[in-house]
């Protein structure tokens, strides 16, 4: 807070500097989802513990055994189950960075990756992906954005691609956690459902202090709000080293990284499929 | 002999130094530049300017009489733009990938919407081409190139034949996208372009008709001194209401939202509006800051009466000054040296420029 109140400060103090003569005059309540009490689950649990029609345990979308383990906490998700539910529809808002790295490829003109297997594990699903991906984009600038979307496209989940760019541009740790804590509280008040996508992963990246506690700290934000997170670092590196012992180039080598995200989008499709069938949270007692 | 120091020039100066700075992202010096007071941000400055411009291209006291010429003329000018786009695409995208290698980071391929550049180079090449596919922060020139290619020609015609209704034909086409609404969208990559063409057409076709001695710029100009009363209360409550965060949630809004939210893609009207009062308040200044600070007035003009070079220098410098700050870490002294160095480059860029229109006019 105090981060944000002293930039917002200086900035006041420095436009008043430039524009002195014109420009002086400048001066969770928590949604009905219930999701902070949601717990993890696997997709077993999730699978077994619902009334709904889903997916048996082995129906969830398979993962390449080169993609090892996703390293996602799955938890419910109501608004896209409800959406389900009702309609058999669901929107995804896709926001952030590079978007063909959380959709998967998107050659020859077919749709996104996460798009054919959402619809191919869920008979009957419709799956409508709205990419509003732009590239090099902070998570400040993309959660005013972000806002804007959900007015316009009502979504019932959103991925948010976010960190790896604010890494990168030294945006301090604190001010990166306020924002995106805010904008993922503001989404839950507006029953929207919401999934974190972490940081990519990068070998020449775990000694950098800076990237490692941007990582730590959108860990921290997707525990304390109780969302869903996928932890792209965690899971690329188990990549990296499996296809490594395969004697197959590491993912973050040329010309490989296509592999890397369709393993992504595998990793996106199965929290979906997971969260849309999971267990709704127990509400806590009334006395 | 270049044109004297003038408000235009000088303004679209300032325009290319803030795109320049807001074009690296986190940069300290971000927090200077106006977008933090305010709904618009120099993208709008640098398009109205851009319309304000084509109307001494169309109708100015050397502007073609005839009117197949005047055409050949912004074809000449659009073609211009669209070889600036696809060469700053092409050093942009060799930047990144000699970073990548260089620097064994191939995340830095994935940096601006480069990666379908190498995970799919045969789609994304065409649509590289037809600007359908547009690097992040590289997506202003196919914006101007739309407007020089469709709305010129259009602009210039209905000025010459049927002068009454351009603007309201512009606005109608405006409220037609934010109702309905139209997107553009982009490919092979599906999205949509992030400054939407049909939207930000009218910002084109404002800034040429108040650039006219005739018709809304003549009100204007007549009703100058009224008009900036009334904007400055309006430039002052966007000023704090931007600073502060204090817009309202958006989704509060009825059906068509477009029309009460502030949204860059489709220029909503929230921050047309907000432009506007915000050009007739600042633009009071000029005189005083030309009185005052001479030199900046002639440093600034010297950039914008060679806005095209200085915007593609500025571009890649842009994308230069974000490897440089991923290479170093956060530090005052990195990014002065950035944005010092880069303007120092723009600068050199226009007086080249200029030099060798001089030398070529002899």
């Amino acid at each position: 807070m105090e981060a944000a109140t002293s930039k917002r400060l200086t900035t006041a103090a420095g436009v008043a500097l430039i524009f002195s003569a014109a420009l002086s005059l400048a001066a969770w309540a928590q949604a009905t989802t219930g999701q902070a009490t949601t717990g993890e689950a696997t997709s077993g649990q999730a699978a077994t513990g619902q009334g709904n029609t889903g997916p048996g345990d082995t129906d969830f979308p398979p993962l390449a055994k080169e993609c090892g383990e996703a390293n996602a906490t799955t938890m419910a998700l109501p608004n896209s189950a409800r959406a389900l539910a009702k309609d058999k529809k669901l929107k995804i808002l896709a926001i952030g960075a590079s978007s063909a790295s959380i959709l998967g490829g998107m050659r020859d003109g077919n749709p996104p990756l996460l798009e054919q297997l959402l619809e191919r594990t869920i008979a009957g699903l419709d799956v409508e992906i709205v990419n509003r991906g732009v590239s090099g984009e902070l998570a400040g600038d993309a959660a005013k954005r972000l806002k804007v979307e959900v007015a316009l496209n009502q979504p019932d989940v959103v991925l948010w691609q976010v960190g790896t760019n604010d890494a990168f541009a030294q945006v301090p740790v604190e001010e990166f956690q306020e924002t995106v804590g805010e904008m993922v509280r503001w989404l839950k008040e507006h029953n929207t459902d919401v999934i974190l996508v972490g940081l990519h992963y990068m070998k020449n990246l775990a000694k950098d202090a800076h990237y490692q506690a941007m990582r730590a700290s959108l860990q921290h934000i997707a525990n304390v709000e109780n969302v869903p997170r996928i932890g792209r670092y965690e899971a690329m590196e188990i990549l990296s080293r499996t296809l490594r012992e395969n004697g197959r180039r590491d993912p973050g080598e040329f010309g490989s990284t296509e592999s890397a995200y369709d393993c992504m989008a595998r990793y996106v499709a199965r929290v979906i499929a997971v969260g849309l069938f999971a267990k709704p949270p127990k509400k806590p007692a009334s006395h | 002999m270049p044109r004297t120091p003038n408000a235009v020039d000088f303004w679209r100066g300032y325009a290319l130094v803030s795109i320049f700075v807001n074009h690296i992202p986190g940069i300290y010096f971000e927090r200077f530049t106006h977008r933090n007071v305010s709904f618009s941000d120099s993208a709008e400055l640098f398009v109205f300017l851009a319309g304000w411009s084509l109307g001494y291209l169309v109708g100015g006291s050397d502007a073609p009489k005839s009117t197949p010429r005047l055409m050949l003329r912004l074809g000449s000018r659009a073609f211009q733009i669209y070889a600036a786009q696809i060469l700053i695409s092409s050093l942009a995208i060799a930047t990144l990938a000699s970073a990548a290698f260089l620097l064994d980071n191939p995340l830095i391929l994935e940096w601006h919407n480069a990666a379908a550049v190498f995970l799919d180079p045969a789609l994304t090449h065409i649509g590289l081409v037809l600007l359908t596919h547009q690097l992040g922060y590289f997506d202003i020139l196919p914006l101007y190139v739309v407007l020089m290619v469709v709305a010129a020609p259009l602009v210039a015609l209905i000025y010459r034949f049927g002068r009454p209704l351009l603007v309201p034909l512009s606005l109608a086409i405006y409220l037609a996208a934010l109702i309905v609404p139209i997107t553009v969208p982009t490919w092979p990559v599906p999205g949509q372009w992030f400054f939407n063409p049909l939207a930000w057409q009218v910002l084109f076709v404002l800034g040429f008709a108040l650039s006219r001695p005739d018709g809304i710029g003549d009100f204007v100009q007549r009703h100058i001194n009224v008009i900036r009363l009334v904007a400055l209360p309006i430039t002052a409550l966007s000023a704090a209401v931007a600073l502060f965060s204090l817009f309202p949630d958006p989704t509060i809004f009825p059906e068509p939202k477009l029309l009460f939210l502030n949204g860059k893609t489709f220029l909503t009207p929230v921050r047309l509006l907000q432009f506007l009062a915000l050009a007739a308040v600042m633009s009071v200044t000029y005189v005083y800051i030309a009185r005052g600070v001479p030199w900046l007035v002639a440093f600034l003009a010297l950039l914008g009466r060679n806005s095209l070079n200085v915007f593609c220098v500025a571009s890649v410098l842009s994308l230069l000054g974000q490897i440089v700050r991923y290479l170093y870490s956060r530090s005052f002294g990195v990014d002065t040296v950035i944005v010092v160095v880069g303007i120092a480059l723009l600068w050199l860029t226009a007086w080249v420029s200029e030099w060798r229109q001089q030398r070529a006019s002899g």
